[in-house]
């Protein structure tokens, strides 16, 4: 019986060895480094004082663990970390919206004749490297630079040192940095909207503003949703914007916290531990994503 | 033998949630026009798909001259496609189309330049070797299709619907031109369609299918006149498909009048269908005395230029759709008008009540019934 | 008595649309052009201007980017980096593409999940993972990779993996299975179906993926720092980052910033370029193409 050969779709035998190395490349370079993780923050530390992971689920040690879960809660030695994680993340996110949404707005469904030209200024960010972006700002915000210059003018005697443990700054750089990431889902999204929706709203009765409140609004919400995973996803591990632009612990995040212990030498569970403690919080995301977008699909059907 | 036979034995096609295609029984004569008929969902691409080796069958044979070639892989089959949307490689030109297969045979350069040039001059495609298919016309497009099968002298050339993306006007000049190529070459065509006029004008034979079995197997003019079942009688044009009453040796009663019926199942008794094709019917003025006719009211008269539909209410109740010719008279068919409508013997047919096919509601002009797919075809 | 301009035109700009997009793209490229622009400052301060001068290009003899060892040398890393990139994930993706795209069979899901993985993920969650079995575990194959070059690349494709994988497979979407049907039904056996007529069609999604694999190793920092070991592993991220605050880094470090601005923004256009133009015989439109390079279909 030449099962093997005959028709695309009894062929799936075939097509599978395609997938083959690929899939052998990601077991042991995502898989087997995830369990690393996972048995690394169930470690301990041995006579040398070395961090060492727990490969058998037999020698698993809590400890780390807890240590990192209990700390990670109000009032731990790590709260402070997650904390403007939570705060830096969603301040962020609200000022990539607002900032973001009207640029994607207006690209997408009133620029005419520069809209290509805006589509490649949109882009643009999207490619240039985020330590030049961050490198920039270092620039502009340092204490001689055009920023203080500029507030010196208006009559401000003594501008704030940007770049040493100011919230404000990261904020900037984060929404800076992550902005590009917002903007171009929630761009396509609403590009893709059918216009005769609208216009069958306004030939309906509504106003501008209402056909936007109750037609674009709504069916932009998937790619909203898209662009603020986007952005939230990578700005948990962020730690870079930080050590860049304040270099200070008073502002660190959680990032930090990992790539401090992670890096540093003798607490590597700690820091694998925290990493869990970050997959956990993304996980709890990562749900009410999955959740809100089965519901958009349900209502929009 | 003769090459380009194909017999298909119980062939069946099973897909997860539903049956494609429910155990056919066909035989294909060597060099003929045949065609596949039917509703999409019908099973007729799946079956094509099958011939040529994409689907596998879950039961049943597909023997092509004398060898059961089920499993047997696309590749190494003498059985070439028309696909639908031609499919032509948009990254070789029309030359490199034609000579795909012929290459992939490792003929020598010389003849494969020869045969393509053959198979060009057979499509008249000339002077278009060097264009890419994104700069051809439709029409061309399907030419280069056809070449790049033909060029291969397969046993059997199969097409999927290949006119249907084509503008009506070019669908009817290549249908007379693809069956003179047919006869040209003498290749066995096995052609699928859902149009039926189409299947009518180009096949020597039409197996009308219908849910994954075949209704009917025939020449078009014995699918056409000699429909077996309800459901040909009413894919094929229109039916006048009415309920009546048999008392054998072709004796029906429709309401109250009693007609005779010259062919089907002339002994059949009790509940049947009876149908007449509206060509067939004559409208006399109304009274007129002659047998097998039942009076009735014209509705609404639609003028379509070649002839007038004419619908008409039987006092039996039913509705019935005659095709009159247009002759030039200024005979007036006006709403309103008494008529007897007049069915001729022979032209008054028997069914016995079969599974599916619902009456086409008189006043459609090309009736085709659309039925809900239940799979994919 | 004439209508307000708002009643006049009801499909009209809103002015407060415009002033706020432009301003956005000022706001997102000024910053980044005056970084650019600094890199020919005369004098040593990347925040003062103090003249123009090409000499953190070429003209100083020893603290220029091509004359400074440590800098030229974070380039050629770089570069080597992005090429190894490239030529590793490149087929491997495609291949990946290929398989996911057309296997049906049980595990398909989970290998599908698989691969969005390094795309969902911080990639501090990758850098700390790869860091771990690297050091920690003694098993073949990880044992036999250090940490420097070779940990680097095999970081960088490990994500390049899954951006191959989102621009192939939409484009295979795009071809769908007929032309490679129309080939096996005229002769050619599955695998020359594929080399003479699907790669053909996947050429220019291939190379545009080349580029963004490219793109995206260039610009990578956590997992490449993550992976190096020691000042001969650095690329220009890395450079950037532990130089950037630094009281005694030159405008030369905005030189070699520009020159990663520049490749990338090239390699992008070019990219672009390649997939929308050459690919144009079933090709998606220059807006949906931009989004598909953008790799955020995946994710999305």
């Amino acid at each position: 019986m030449g099962g093997g050969q005959v028709g695309l779709t009894t062929r799936s035998a075939y097509w599978r060895g395609f997938a083959i190395p690929g899939v052998v490349w990601l077991c042991l370079f995502v898989v087997v480094p995830a369990y690393a993780v996972l048995a690394m923050a169930l470690g301990k530390v041995n006579l040398l004082l070395e961090p060492v992971p727990a490969w058998s689920p037999g020698a698993w040690n809590p400890g780390w663990v807890s240590k990192a879960f209990s700390g990670a809660l109000p009032g731990g030695e790590y709260w402070p970390a997650v904390r403007n994680t939570l705060v830096y993340v969603s301040v962020s996110l609200a000022l990539c919206f607002a900032i973001g949404y009207p640029v994607a707005y207006y690209v997408a469904r009133h620029a005419k004749r520069s809209k290509t030209l805006l589509i490649v200024l949109m882009v643009i960010p999207f490619w240039v490297s985020y330590l030049l972006r961050m490198l920039a700002w270092i620039g502009l915000l340092s204490s001689d630079g055009y920023v203080n210059k500029l507030l010196i003018d208006i009559g401000i005697a003594h501008p704030p040192d940007w770049l040493n443990g100011n919230a404000y700054s990261v904020i900037l750089a984060l929404v800076y940095g992550y902005i590009p990431y917002f903007i171009l889902p929630v761009f396509a999204g609403i590009d893709r909207i059918d216009q005769s929706q609208i216009e069958a709203a306004r030939d309906l009765g509504a106003t501008p503003w209402q056909a936007f409140l109750r037609v674009t609004l709504p069916l932009s919400r998937p790619a909203i949703l898209a662009g603020a995973a986007l952005v939230v996803l990578p700005m948990f591990g962020d730690y870079y914007t930080n050590d860049l632009i304040s270099a200070s612990p008073r502002t660190n995040m959680l990032g930090n916290e990992i790539n401090l212990f992670v890096q540093g030498g003798p607490e590597k569970n700690l820091g694998a531990a925290l990493v869990l403690v970050l997959m956990a919080i993304l996980a709890v995301l990562m749900l009410y994503y999955v959740y809100a977008t089965a519901r958009d699909a349900r209502r929009l059907a | 033998m003769a090459s380009g036979g194909v017999e298909l034995r119980g062939l069946t096609k099973r897909f997860e949630d539903a049956v494609a295609v429910d155990g056919i029984d066909a035989t294909i004569e060597p060099g003929e026009f045949f065609s596949l008929l039917g509703p999409s969902g019908c099973g007729k691409t799946t079956t094509l798909r099958m011939i040529a080796g994409f689907e596998q069958p879950t039961a049943g044979q597909i023997v092509l001259d004398g060898v059961d070639v089920a499993a047997v892989p696309p590749h190494e089959r003498n059985v070439h496609t028309v696909f639908q949307s031609y499919a032509l490689f948009p990254h070789l030109d029309v030359f490199g189309n034609i000579a795909f297969g012929l290459r992939r045979r490792r003929v020598g350069k010389d003849e494969v330049r020869r045969r393509v040039a053959e198979a060009i001059e057979l499509v008249e495609l000339g002077g278009l070797e060097h264009r890419r298919p994104r700069q051809l016309s439709g029409g061309q497009q399907q030419r280069v299709a056809l070449a790049r099968a033909l060029v291969l002298r397969p046993a059997v050339l199969l097409l999927d619907e290949p006119l249907g993306a084509l503008d009506a006007k070019i669908r009817k000049q290549l249908r007379l031109e693809l069956k003179a190529l047919q006869e040209e070459v003498g290749i066995t065509f096995v052609f699928v369609t859902h149009d039926q006029e189409e299947a009518l004008s180009m096949s020597d034979r039409i197996a009308v299918m219908n849910g994954g079995r075949i209704e009917q197997i025939g020449t078009p003019e014995a699918v056409y006149e000699q429909p077996a079942t309800v459901f040909v009688a009413d894919f094929l044009g229109v039916s006048n498909l009415m309920d009546a009453e048999a008392f054998g040796d072709g004796v029906v009663r429709i309401g109250e009048f009693r007609l005779r019926a010259g062919c089907g199942e002339v002994a059949a008794h009790g509940a049947v269908k009876v149908v007449a094709r509206p060509e067939r019917l004559a409208l006399l003025p109304h009274g007129a005395p002659r047998e097998n006719c039942v009076p009735g009211m014209v509705e609404r008269t639609v003028y379509v230029g070649a002839n007038l539909q004419v619908i008409t209410r039987l006092a039996t109740g039913e509705t019935v759709q005659a095709s009159i010719a247009n002759t030039g008279e200024s005979t007036t068919y006006a709403s309103g008008t008494p008529v007897a409508v007049h069915v001729p013997v022979d032209a008054l047919r028997v069914l016995a009540p079969s599974t599916g096919g619902a009456a086409t509601p008189p006043g459609e002009v090309t009736a085709e019934p659309e039925r809900a797919p239940a799979v994919a075809s | 008595m004439s209508l307000p301009a708002r009643l006049r035109n009801p499909w009209g700009k809103p002015r407060f649309l415009v002033a706020t997009t432009w301003l956005y793209m000022a706001w997102a490229l000024l910053p980044v052009v005056v970084a650019m622009l600094f890199s020919f400052n005369q004098g040593h301060s990347r925040s003062v201007w103090q003249g123009f001068s090409i000499r953190w290009w070429w003209g100083d003899p020893s603290q220029s980017i091509f004359h400074d060892s440590l800098y030229t040398h974070a380039l050629v890393h770089s570069l080597s980096l992005a090429a190894l990139d490239m030529v590793i994930a490149t087929p491997l993706g495609v291949l990946l593409a290929l398989g996911l795209a057309r296997w049906r069979g049980r595990g398909s899901g989970a290998a599908n999940g698989l691969m969005l993985v390094p795309l969902v993920t911080p990639e501090i969650v990758m850098a700390v993972s790869l860091l771990l079995v690297f050091t920690q575990l003694s098993l073949v194959p990880f044992s036999l990779v250090h940490l420097g070059t070779v940990a680097q690349v095999v970081g960088q494709v490990t994500f390049s993996l899954s951006y191959v994988v989102v621009i192939v497979r939409g484009r295979l979407a795009g071809i769908g299975p007929e032309y490679e049907e129309a080939a096996r039904d005229l002769g050619a056996t599955p695998v020359a179906a594929l080399r003479l007529v699907l790669l053909p069609l996947l050429a220019p999604a291939i190379l545009a993926s080349m580029l963004i694999v490219f793109a995206l190793s260039i610009d990578d920092f956590v997992v490449t720092q993550y992976m190096s070991s020691n000042a001969s592993t650095t690329t220009i991220p890395m450079f950037l980052y532990a130089n950037a605050r630094g009281g005694t880094t030159t405008p030369a470090l905005n030189a070699l910033a520009s020159i990663l601005v520049v490749t990338t923004l090239f390699g992008v256009g070019i990219a672009y370029a390649v997939y929308s133009v050459l690919g144009r015989r079933a090709a998606p439109s220059g807006v949906s193409a931009l989004r598909e390079l953008s790799g955020l279909e995946a994710a999305a």
